[in-house]
């Protein structure tokens, strides 16, 4: 796309009679005009100079071809269109009888660019040297549907050598082969008038040849004729022919117009059809004229122009046909198709840029799409987190193991050797329970801690019991019965547990439950004795003996139940 | 005609189109494992915060106890009875000699009642003193305040025969050793 215009420029893909810069030769035997057309200004001008020898010699057209480009880049133009007037010969074919239909127009017009062989009367022809194309005779009553028209191929080359030139220079040269006398045949209705309910002739004088064609009473074609000159100024049987034709077509008294297409044609003609067809109207038609074109070549001009309005008379299916559908503007010596495929059809380049677009519209969607996921990358690479080194994390879980384990450690050394069974604590509770001048005479105190083992538990609840026995006096009994109380032997705990700061002697911590037991008798041993003779360490002063028992239990749920587990 | 229609859709759209959907999903994929990769670290991150918020909570505890804890270690490595001989000793050198009299030391290599299910090592020791309440609990109260691994398991305690103010002692312990 970037080595050529064709997706930028139209022009390579547009018919060369819509171009806005034409260059019109015209070949005509004798004689070889060129004219420069701007469509935009409707402008005609001269053309430059082409002689036989580079018609006939494509490696001679570049120079030309060079020129004609300039001079179009000159005038603001971004292509060419050469439009090649063939006016040197013209010859017909017609078409096998059984093809005639009128239904299979377009088929035959298609058929007969591709397979010409297979729809020609002619069996001898040989495709490759000739080139044809279909015209319809719309005239109702006509022998045939159509015929063919035959131009040689000789301007191939020429036509090639041209578009070649074009692509290599990446200007759009666009060429296009008309037969001339077509062309012609198309424009006599803007210029003739036949007289009204007669059939007429139009005889088209070309240098090297004559064509007549023969348009029935509503100006409709019938047929196409051509006469070639050899080598004279008209054909030596013209009045013959055009008599057996008038004769079988059944025409009487055609109208006839004599058409000169050459500078120099015959002029005499007019006259001798004067004196020969004395019954019809001959009638020589002047062309309008066209400034910068002279009036004997007017093809350029009714191809190139806009369809002018025609003669109201003249407007007959035939002439709306040929314009409308371009039966006369048929291009005889299209681009080869094996050179037209070197480079992608219109729809191709329109794919390309496209597809070219979508490529920009999708790479930039991909660099967005990138874009924010290298944006969310360096977001995620700027977060602390990237930079941390998992191995910190191993370490520090190292670290809080090592933690773990010494705290674990010291809970356990700190359960075990917790305050929960001393025996300085107890002679505290002892000495306490029992106070001096108390009216009581302990003999024996007894204390033991066990565990109270419950296998699974994760710790070990323990069991107190202190066991005493002593004498009292009758002053000690309420006491004793206090004690024997819950509130009583509760108190006397709290207070010990505050006094010594042991916490093992607190009732009201977790769930700890504490029986006594108080159980008094008369002493056997008692002498009743006066009270400033009695001592207080005779038993038998003392009226009373007691036993007291305490139990407490501590639960496993207590903070002084003991770790089963071992030191970790 | 149309010879290049295919060749345009195939190299100038399908092609383009499928290299850069691939480079986009190389990219998506790309920063999903970065993502992936991030997440991870991201708990590794905050499992780090956490363990060294949680190390350091922990440390403040375990530096108070620290130095507890290292002279619970000697206490409960040395050799218990021994150990009680010389504390005892040592003790009673502070004390009247004539309210403290120890009369008997027994040890047993068994676990106590004290020590119930308990894994870890533990010894018994049973010690008998004649002496006064006071000088006894006093003495008491040194030795276990030195020893805090002894815990009582028995105490007895009875008038002697003789008729002084002394008293006879029997305690049992069970000391935790390592």
């Amino acid at each position: 796309m970037r080595a050529t215009s064709r997706a930028s420029n139209p022009a390579w893909y547009q018919d060369s009679l819509d171009l806005d810069f034409q260059l019109h030769i015209r070949t005509a035997g004798d004689t070889i005009t060129t004219f420069y057309h701007d469509r935009k200004q409707a402008k005609w001008s001269a053309g430059p100079t082409l002689s036989d020898e580079i018609l006939r010699d494509p490696t001679k057209v570049e120079s030309l071809i060079l020129e004609s480009v300039r001079f179009a880049r000159s005038n603001g133009a971004t292509s060419l269109g050469v439009i090649l007037h063939i006016a040197d010969e013209f010859a017909t074919t017609e078409i096998k009888p059984e093809l005639d239909n009128p239904a299979a127009l377009q088929e035959l017009r298609e058929t007969v660019i591709q397979d010409p062989g297979s729809i020609l009367e002619d069996t001898s022809i040989i495709a490759d040297q000739g080139t044809w194309r279909v015209l319809p005779y719309p005239a109702a009553g006509s022998a045939a549907i159509a015929t063919t028209i035959a131009l040689s191929r000789q301007y191939a080359p020429l036509l090639l050598q041209m578009t070649e030139i074009g692509e290599n220079g990446n200007f759009p040269i666009i060429t296009h082969a008309l037969a001339a006398p077509l062309v012609a045949i198309m424009g006599l209705s803007q210029t003739l008038q036949s007289t009204p309910g007669k059939p007429f002739v139009a005889i088209l004088q070309y240098p090297w040849f004559t064509t007549l064609a023969f348009f029935n009473e509503h100006g409709d074609l019938r047929l196409i004729r051509t006469l070639q000159h050899r080598g004279l100024r008209r054909p030596t049987n013209f009045r013959n022919a055009l008599s057996t034709t008038n004769a079988s077509l059944e025409f009487i008294d055609p109208d006839l117009f004599l058409v000169p297409l050459g500078s120099n044609v015959d002029p005499t003609l007019d006259a001798d059809l004067k004196i020969t067809f004395t019954n019809s109207r001959v009638e020589m038609i002047q062309q309008k004229a066209i400034e910068g074109i002279p009036s004997w070549c007017p093809e350029p001009g009714i191809a190139a122009e806009p369809a002018p309005e025609a003669v109201p008379e003249n407007t007959s299916h035939t002439f709306t046909v040929l314009r409308e559908e371009k039966w006369s503007l048929q291009n005889f010596l299209p681009t080869p198709k094996e050179v037209v495929e070197i480079f992608p059809a219109h729809n191709e380049m329109r794919l390309l840029k496209i597809a070219r677009l979508a490529r920009v519209a999708v790479v930039a969607l991909a660099i967005l799409c990138i874009s924010y996921f290298v944006f969310g990358m360096f977001e995620i690479i700027r977060q602390p987190e990237w930079a941390f080194d998992s191995s910190q994390a191993d370490i520090a879980k190292g670290r809080l193991a090592k933690l773990t384990l010494e705290k674990s450690k010291s809970a356990h050394w700190d359960n075990l050797l917790d305050d929960r069974s001393k025996a300085w604590s107890n002679m505290e509770f002892l000495s306490r329970l029992f106070p001096a001048n108390g009216g009581m005479l302990v003999k024996t105190y007894t204390h033991s801690s066990k565990a109270n083992s419950t296998p699974g538990q994760a710790k070990i609840g323990l069991i107190k019991e202190w066991k005493m026995t002593g004498s009292a006096r009758d002053e000690a009994l309420d006491y004793l019965n206090t004690l024997n109380t819950r509130e009583g032997i509760s108190a006397h705990f709290t207070d010990v547990a505050r006094i010594t700061g042991n916490n093992a002697f607190d009732p009201s911590i977790g769930n700890r439950n504490i029986v006594v037991n108080v159980r008094t008798q008369e002493n056997s041993n008692y002498k009743p004795t006066p009270p400033e003779e009695s001592s207080d360490a005779d038993e038998s002063t003392y009226p009373f003996t007691f036993d007291l028992t305490i139990t407490q239990r501590f639960e496993t749920e207590d903070p002084l139940a003991i770790t089963t587990a071992k030191a970790p | 005609m149309h010879l290049y229609r295919n060749s345009i859709m195939i190299f100038g759209i399908v092609i383009p189109t499928v290299l850069i959907a691939a480079l986009v999903g190389v990219s998506f994929v790309v920063k999903g494992k970065l993502a992936a990769s991030f997440e991870n670290k991201m708990a590794n991150f905050k499992t780090f915060q956490q363990g060294q918020k949680a190390g350091q909570a922990i440390e403040r505890e375990v530096t108070l106890q620290r130095q507890h804890l290292e002279r619970w270690d000697t206490l409960v490595k040395q050799d218990t009875a021994s150990a009680v001989t010389t504390q005892l000793r040592e003790i009673s050198e502070h004390l009247p000699s004539k309210e403290i009299q120890q009369t008997a030391f027994e040890r047993s290599a068994g676990k106590g009642s004290l020590a119930g299910t308990a894994a870890q090592n533990s010894s018994q020791i049973r010690i008998a003193f004649r002496g006064t309440y006071r000088t006894m609990q006093k003495a008491f109260l040194e030795l276990e305040t030195r020893m805090p691994q002894l815990q009582l398991e028995d105490l007895k305690i009875d008038p002697s025969n003789s008729l002084t103010s002394l008293l006879n002692f029997q305690v049992t312990y069970t000391a935790w050793e390592k």
